[in-house]
């Protein structure tokens, strides 16, 4: 069962530190937020700066007149938002069409019984390690018959194919007591109802789980959608930023503006739901 | 009463229905599991076999494309490359993530801002990473370089040389993934169970002999998953390279799957494409089958 709780007394906690270790423990975590942070806070600083004077030595890290060319020059001259929406359209449309299939399925896993279901199960273990890197090929094949290159579609039905929120629902909703539904069924409850009304319900915090994670790695996500479209207008977010770098003259100040504003999205996701980010919910859907 | 017959017959008819009930439970995410992913895994054996196709219809070639395959020296370096990248960065980015669970771990004030801002680049898109990493690492404006340049007193070329290239790729990769597996192992120390370090303790059991004698061996299952996972996700290396190097200098950081890529869209080679993602295909099954067997042994 994955933990939701911030800020439980753990156990391993309880054991009191010496200052030796509580010092060494602080420098290492300093010395790390100081490296995680500092690359975010240089692409503010050149992203407010003229191109030109970037490449002055020693650089001023506080520009002393702020400039927003760059950013004009992002709203301006490249389509940026429509990437931006682009990508939280696809991205919406992804996690809320998975919802609804990877419950059906895990539902189906966890408290239904049928032929086959032990190596279905398996089977899916089996295409978690699949690497998806490397079906662009022949997925960019089965697109080009449907007729849906360079289309949403292209983005959004191959995104569908992914084990793994199957089995971390599975996971969560293995884990209910079985009577619950056992006693909705002999009620004359409907599969469909008791899944609706008595599973979903309580395994809320694993849909939110679910949701964030599909989201991520939509994205995220810049090999199959570099692929699947060509149209600038319909680009997500990674591609389009990507191809601010194809030109012949590489504008340092646009990308560096580009890059910034592409962490808000993400950002604002994350302080909103912070403690359904923990990567340990992944590890529990892997586990039989 | 029901006869022997007649009860066979009902359970048999409940049976079928439950099956029934599954199946359309299962159909949806299984019609896009089969068409989108087991088909395309089939279909790359079937395409490797055949040439063209994008521009004109495929055609049978037979071996052409394996004997390429196993006579390009550009394969092998993509696939030494790959291994090589994933043997330097995994292991990295586990024991960072290590030291600074326990670090995590061991104090109270704070934890939940260190927390926020260790996990804050592993929200980011490797993409966005790998674009903000040169300006990190540019010769010119990188802010390690001028860190450098105070220090030795001038810049380092990290991406221009050839030896230096794929390290710097995987510390790129490390710096954006540290914060996931952090908050994995974090997550695992803090499920251990605490009357066993109590006990340990009172028995005048060191921290470093807790460290080596208890936490790693009771965090196996933690470790599987992340070997397991680390390896099919470091084996697909794309978006870092395609921003950083594009394969160069000197095919130094080209590797599996920017040569898949390639293939498709600049060589229009797909048969040929098929055919390398097929042998990577077999490779990530082959690597995860052993590793779930080696962790499967000793448990």
């Amino acid at each position: 069962m994955p933990h939701f709780r911030r800020g439980a007394s753990s156990p391993v906690e309880s054991l009191k530190s010496t200052p030796t270790m509580l010092l060494v423990s602080y420098v290492l975590l300093c010395f790390a937020a100081i490296v995680s942070i500092t690359p975010f806070l240089y692409i503010l600083s050149t992203s407010l700066k003229d191109t030109n004077s970037l490449f002055s030595y020693p650089p001023d890290w506080i520009p002393e007149q702020l400039f927003w060319g760059n950013y004009a020059k992002l709203f301006e001259q490249t389509s940026f938002v429509r990437w931006t929406l682009n990508t939280l359209g696809v991205g919406i449309a992804i996690t809320g069409l998975k919802l609804v299939m990877d419950s059906m399925a895990a539902f189906a896993l966890a408290k239904l019984r049928f032929r086959g279901k032990a190596l279905l199960t398996t089977f899916l273990l089996l295409l978690v390690a699949v690497p998806i890197a490397a079906l662009v090929v022949p997925l960019f094949f089965v697109v080009r018959s449907m007729g849906l290159l360079n289309t949403y579609w292209a983005l959004i039905l191959p995104a569908l194919a992914n084990p793994l929120g199957i089995l971390m629902l599975r996971s969560f909703m293995v884990s209910l007591p079985e009577d619950l539904d056992h006693s909705a069924r002999l009620d004359g409850a409907s599969e469909w109802k008791v899944l609706t009304q008595i599973v979903l319900p309580l395994i809320k915090p694993g849909l939110v789980v679910h949701a964030i994670f599909t989201f991520m790695l939509q994205y995220t996500s810049f090999l199959w959608p570099l692929v699947a479209v060509q149209s600038d207008h319909m680009q997500v977010l990674t591609v389009g930023i990507s191809s601010l770098k194809s030109n012949f003259v590489v504008d340092w100040g646009l990308i560096s503006a580009a890059s910034l504003l592409a962490t808000i999205p993400i950002t604002v996701l994350f302080l909103a739901l912070q403690r359904f980010f923990l990567s340990q919910n992944l590890s529990a859907a892997l586990k039989h | 009463m029901l006869s022997d017959e007649e009860h066979r017959r009902l359970r048999r008819k409940a049976a079928v229905r439950t099956n029934l009930t599954a199946f359309a439970f299962l159909a949806p995410a299984l019609a896009f599991l089969l068409l989108f992913l087991a088909w395309p895994v089939a279909s790359l054996f079937i395409q490797s076999f055949h040439a063209g196709g994008v521009m004109s219809p495929a055609k049978f070639v037979g071996l052409e494309n394996w004997r390429r395959t196993f006579l390009d020296p550009l394969v092998v370096k993509s696939i030494r490359n790959t291994l090589l990248y994933s043997l330097m960065a995994i292991p990295t980015v586990f024991a960072i993530a290590m030291a600074l669970a326990l670090s995590l771990n061991s104090i109270k004030v704070g934890q939940n801002i260190f927390r926020t801002i260790i996990y804050f680049p592993t929200l980011q898109p490797i993409l966005i990473a790998a674009l903000m990493f040169t300006f990190v690492l540019h010769q010119d404006f990188g802010i390690l370089n001028i860190i450098m340049r105070a220090i030795v007193g001038e810049p380092v070329n990290f991406l221009g040389n050839a030896s230096l290239a794929l390290p710097t790729i995987a510390m790129v990769e490390v710096w954006k993934g540290v914060g996931f597996w952090t908050l994995l192992f974090l997550a695992g120390l803090q499920g251990l169970p605490r009357d066993l370090y109590h006990a340990a303790e009172l028995d005048g059991a060191g921290p470093l002999r807790r460290f080596f004698q208890m936490t790693l061996p009771l965090l196996k299952p933690t470790f599987f998953f992340s070997f397991v996972f680390a390896t099919i996700v470091n084996l697909q290396i794309f978006d870092s390279v395609f921003i950083l190097t594009d394969g160069g200098p000197a095919h130094s950081t080209v590797t599996t799957t920017w040569y898949i890529y390639r293939s498709l869209f600049t060589f229009n080679e797909p048969g040929f494409g098929a055919t390398l993602s097929f042998v990577l295909v077999v490779l990530v099954l082959l690597l995860t089958a052993i590793q779930t067997y080696m962790f499967r042994e000793r448990r």
